[in-house]
């Protein structure tokens, strides 16, 4: 034990000496190490660990396919009415939860705020076991069909909007008409399960019979809502293929008896039944993006490796002499190892306790920007899987560093290295060795450095890509109805109008329109060519006569629709380029008529330019294989709608307040319900590839630094090596000049030989991953090649001078005696 | 009288270490004169070493005097420095200090490969040649540092020390790391040396080699404690 403690008590004072070498190893392998635990505990908590429920292993959701004619997934949603079917049908599952997602506003609260909801019946929670911190979940009491407005709040939302006031259970919330009791507050540490959009977080649960659906959607087979959720514990004796195949009839039959007689645009289409674990549902493609983010932090671990390798092999070099000595005086080979394994564990250790540190500092990162991306991040934390996998990364690379630097040692030379020698010429390492080290370390950093330039320029790419229209200063209003009895269009109208002509006498309103934003979404419709009976599922939108002024989309063709034709309800229709090419290869498609199954058809009056939302792929096939954009058609929207655009003057701002008292005024039973920018709607529509970017940009900067610092600290250990060859150039009198020459001379050799390396490696991937990689190889990556060469030749510059000038710039005396 | 190839005035060395100060050299005065062959000895850690770096401008003094063939270099740049170290002195150390990667005719080249003025292919090998077949090593030209004995190295050395035609030859302790055969060999070769005029100064704590000068300076702890005239 104490020869132990000496051990490295002596590895601790070697170390010390060279505090730039343990700099480099330290923040290299923390770094590296640090996002490798950090994406490893990641990876475990998504792909390994159970969800945190009782009986999650037979936790399942049951997905509602529908099936085209040619046997192609056309969507997956649920009919409302088709939900409520299987709910009650009580068939495969013991007991299973109809859930709907939804927005709206506290009306009750001071601050009017817009909360997500979900309404379910009862069995949700108790499925879940869901953790209370007050009062009690849904009951029977709550169960469908039995009215009953009782209401539960998350914990943050009982925290922020209540201040955690110990009488919440006595409070009542109201949201659009119906005031709700509090019964219960959820757990603190209560985690959703996240199955609609991650990171989304319900605020406030309702039971099911509050559900936003209307009277019509309710009955309705020919109606998709992906809101509509349906999850359950499976009966122990069913598996997950028997359930399919029992509920796949069991919903299909009633589909197809529930569908509208004198609707044939469904013919031929079934319904399929997919049953699949939560977890699975969960995890959705995050596991592509996890074992991704895995793939590339293995990469950066295995650069620094490298990197590291050669800094050890360097100084087992250099300290040759001094294990020769120790040889001599008798030290075997196990004792040259156990010594040099002092030094790397320690270093390792150092290293991972840097590396726990920024793991740590990383799970709060991920938490703050990737909960839009990842599902469970907020269950990240140290677990002692990431404690075990630290403490075997340490054993392992301790070893392998230790066992590298002593295979180096050729221990039956050792003699001669002490007798032939003086300090001079033993402490030369071969140039060979030396310049296949710097040439490797260029090929692998050249290789990296250049990937990441080219993730980095997409993500930039959709980052910046033109959305061809306008969103400055326009923000979308949407108006909250807090009454049950929702208006008719007829009884609404007057409303809004004198709500516009309001709002338009707004000192900072410039413009105004009725309807919502391109950004706030499209509606699905399927279509059918009167001409040819093809049918077509274009995004559909209702827009007034404003609407493509103000976001300055343009009509190439044809005619805008006009106040007549919405007064009317005028069956006209306009649509983009996307949708005119599908629909005539010509694209000339005005005056064509075009039916939505009712009996009068609409016909196109005008062509818009295409816009492109990030994020928004076709519906089907055959329009992405057409490659051009998304298609769309518009009509012409009712005059009772309850949105806005508002277009303001720049630099004015409205507030969500302001508006509120405008409502209030001309009808109290109208509040906001949202009123955003499109700007910031943009943004969070971006958010994703936004992330990518970051996190591209993080780790490229990482590969970067990595390869710098490793470029670096083998340039500077081959100068250091070189410090007596240095001097004896300097003693026959070698100038600064000549020397810097040298090294760069040198060096320059060894960096082309690095890229002409890299050349073949990707000439390699590019044999084996051509069809990847062809699409890259186009002259724009020729600015890339350019910034990568450029940056590592400014490396290698610096790498060059910067060890150098602590000899040239001293006498040369001390680069010959090797004192400092 | 002629002017000395190497002058120094009240020499002062101080070399300062965390929390110690050496005074390695003090008060020295010396002279060398062309043609003179002058042996400095003394006790291990006298200064010796320090003192023949400093005359070759290989270090620089804390405070005196320091004159190169007449002219004061006491405040001389680093280039300056390298510039008459590269023409007017030839260094041979114990440890040789050959370049192994370059071969032996390289490595005698490579004074004149630094010479402020270019000096063609032609001259360069002829002064090598010439060099070491003074030394007798002509035959190993290709050759690499370590393939040969150190009693060659040193005769390699002995030869890139002439190649650039020195004013002097700086020597500090050349038999150290050979046996006695070697070190008599590259006693006899330098004593051939000064023979044809080549001034010499010697580093060595061997009494035989010191006795082989003309004139013999003794150091103790950094002070001239002696000289001897022949
Ligand atoms: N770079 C340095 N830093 C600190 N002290 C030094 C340094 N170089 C030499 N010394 C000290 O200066 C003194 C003289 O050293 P020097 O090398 O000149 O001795 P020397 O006479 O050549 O000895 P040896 O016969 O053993 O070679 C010694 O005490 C030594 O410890
Ligand atoms: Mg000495």
């Amino acid at each position: 034990m104490r020869k132990l403690i000496l051990q490295y008590k002596q590895a601790w004072a070697s170390l010390k000496k060279k505090p730039g070498f343990v700099l480099t190893v330290l923040m290299t392998m923390g770094i590296t190490l640090g996002a490798l635990l950090c994406v490893v505990t990641l990876n475990y908590l998504l792909l390994v660990e159970p969800l945190p429920y009782p009986e999650q292993e037979r936790l399942f959701v049951a997905e509602h396919g529908l099936i085209g004619a040619k046997k192609e997934t056309k969507a997956v949603a649920y009919t409302y009415p088709g939900l409520v079917h299987l709910y009650k049908s009580k068939q495969a599952f013991e007991q299973a939860s109809m859930m709907m997602y939804g927005q709206d506003v506290i009306v009750s609260h001071s601050s009017q705020p817009l909360v997500n909801i979900a309404y379910v019946t009862p069995d949700l929670h108790q499925i879940l076991a869901s953790p209370m911190a007050l009062g009690r979940m849904f009951e029977a009491s709550e169960a469908l069909d039995t009215n009953n407005p009782v209401a539960m709040l998350s914990y943050n939302t009982w925290m922020q909007e209540y201040n955690g006031s110990a009488d919440i259970l006595e409070k009542k919330i109201s949201l659009s008409g119906v005031s709700y009791h509090i019964v219960g507050v959820l757990a603190e540490h209560f985690v959703e399960p996240e199955l609609e959009i991650i990171g989304r977080k319900t605020q406030v649960w309702l039971p099911w019979d509050y559900n936003q659906a209307g009277k019509w959607q309710r009955q309705a087979f020919d109606n998709i809502n992906g809101s509509l959720k349906f999850i359950g514990l499976l009966k122990q004796e069913v598996s997950q293929s028997q359930a399919q195949q029992l509920l796949t009839p069991l919903v299909n039959d009633r589909w197809q008896a529930g569908l509208p007689g004198d609707d044939d645009f469904f013919k031929g289409w079934t319904i399929n039944m997919h049953v699949r674990s939560v977890k699975d549902r969960i995890l959705g493609e995050s596991e592509s993006i996890a074992v991704m983010l895995l793939a590339g932090v293995v990469g950066l671990v295995l650069i620094a490796c490298a990197n590291i390798s050669n800094l050890f092999m360097a100084r087992t070099a250099e300290k040759q002499r001094q294990m020769a000595i120790q040889a001599a005086i008798g030290a075997t080979k196990k004792h040259l190892f156990k010594a040099m394994f002092a030094e790397t564990s320690l270093l390792m250790f150092m290293s991972i306790i840097l590396a726990l540190v920024l793991a740590q500092f990383g799970f709060y990162i991920m938490q703050q920007y990737l909960g839009a991306i990842l599902p469970r991040v907020n269950e990240l934390s140290l677990t002692p899987i990431t404690f075990a996998s630290a403490v075997l990364v340490t054993i392992i690379f301790a070893l392998f560093f230790a066992k590298l630097s002593t295979r180096m040692i050729n221990y039956r030379a050792l003699n001669t290295t002490l007798q032939s020698s003086g300090k001079g010429s033993g402490l030369q390492v071969s140039k060979k060795t030396r310049q296949v080290l710097i040439a490797s370390q260029v090929a692998l950093a050249t290789v990296l450095v250049f990937a990441n330039f080219s993730l980095l320029k997409d993500a930039v790419k959709t980052i910046n890509a033109p959305i061809g229209f306008a969103t400055d200063n326009i923000s979308t209003l949407i108006l909250n109805f807090s009454s049950s009895d929702i208006p008719s269009q007829e009884e609404a109208k007057p409303i809004m109008a004198e709500i516009m002509e309001k709002l338009e006498a707004l000192p900072q309103v410039e413009s105004l329109a009725q309807g919502n934003s391109p950004l706030d979404g499209f509606w699905v419709r399927a279509l059918t060519s009167v001409a040819n009976n093809e049918k077509y599922t274009p995004f559909f939108k209702s827009v007034d006569h404003h609407y493509f002024n103000m976001i300055e989309q343009p009509i190439l063709q044809g005619d805008n629709f006009t106040m007549a034709q919405r007064q009317d309800g005028a069956n006209v229709m306009i649509v983009n380029q996307a949708f005119a090419k599908q629909l005539k290869a010509d694209g000339d498609v005005l005056g064509m008529q075009i039916s939505t199954g009712r009996p009068d058809s609409f016909k196109i009056i005008g062509i818009v330019k295409d816009i492109t939302i990030p994020g928004d792929s076709p519906t089907d096939r055959d329009s992405s294989a057409l490659g051009s954009g998304v298609p769309r058609v518009y009509v012409p929207n009712g005059l009772g709608g309850q949105s806005f655009m508002l277009k303001l003057k720049s630099g004015q701002t409205v507030s969500r307040k302001q508006l509120g008292t405008l409502l209030a005024e001309v009808d109290s039973r109208y509040s906001v319900f949202s009123f955003n920018a499109a700007s910031a709607i943009l943004t969070q529509t971006l958010f994703a590839e936004i992330t990518t970017a970051v996190t591209t940009t993080v780790l490229a900067s990482l590969v970067f630094l990595l390869a710098g610092i490793g470029l670096y600290g083998i340039l500077s250990y081959g100068t250091q090596l070189r410090r007596f060859e240095i001097g004896a150039r300097m003693a026959i009198g070698a100038t600064r000049k000549h020397l810097i020459t040298m090294i760069i001379g040198d060096n320059t050799k060894a960096v082309l030989a690095g890229f002409i390396g890299s050349i073949v490696l990707f000439a390699l991937a590019y044999i084996s991953l051509s069809e990847y990689i062809q699409p890259f190889l186009t002259w724009q990556v020729l600015p890339m090649v350019v910034a990568t060469l450029v940056l590592i030749i400014l490396v290698t510059l610096f790498a060059c001078y910067w060890p150098l000038r602590q000899y040239i710039n001293k006498a040369a005396i001390y680069s010959l005696r090797g004192s400092d | 009288m002629t002017i000395p190839i190497i002058k120094v005035q009240q020499l002062d060395k101080v070399f300062s270490t965390d929390d110690m100060l050496t005074h390695a050299l003090q008060g020295i005065d010396l002279e060398i004169q062309p043609g003179e062959y002058l042996s400095i000895s003394g006790p291990s850690g006298c200064g010796k070493s320090t003192l023949l770096s400093i005359m070759g401008l290989l270090d620089f003094p804390t405070t005196g005097k320091l004159f190169f063939e007449g002219e004061d270099i006491s405040q001389l740049s680093l280039e300056q420095a390298a510039a008459i170290r590269n023409k007017k002195i030839g260094f041979i150390f114990q440890q040789f200090n050959l370049i192994d990667e370059l071969s032996i005719f390289e490595n005698v080249a490579l004074p004149l490969r630094y010479a402020m003025e270019p000096v063609s292919d032609k001259k360069i090998k002829e002064r090598v040649d010439y060099c070491l077949d003074i030394v007798g090593m002509t035959s190993k030209a290709k050759r690499r540092p370590t393939q040969l004995s150190g009693g060659q190295q040193q005769c390699i050395a002995i030869a890139r020390a002439l190649v650039a035609e020195p004013s002097i030859l700086l020597v500090d302790e050349p038999t150290g790391n050979l046996d006695s055969k070697s070190s008599d060999q590259i006693m006899a070769t330098l004593q051939t040396l000064n023979d044809q005029g080549t001034t010499l100064c010697i580093v060595t704590h061997d009494i035989r080699y010191a006795e082989m000068a003309k004139r013999k300076v003794y150091l103790l702890d950094g002070q001239v404690l002696g000289q001897t005239q022949f």
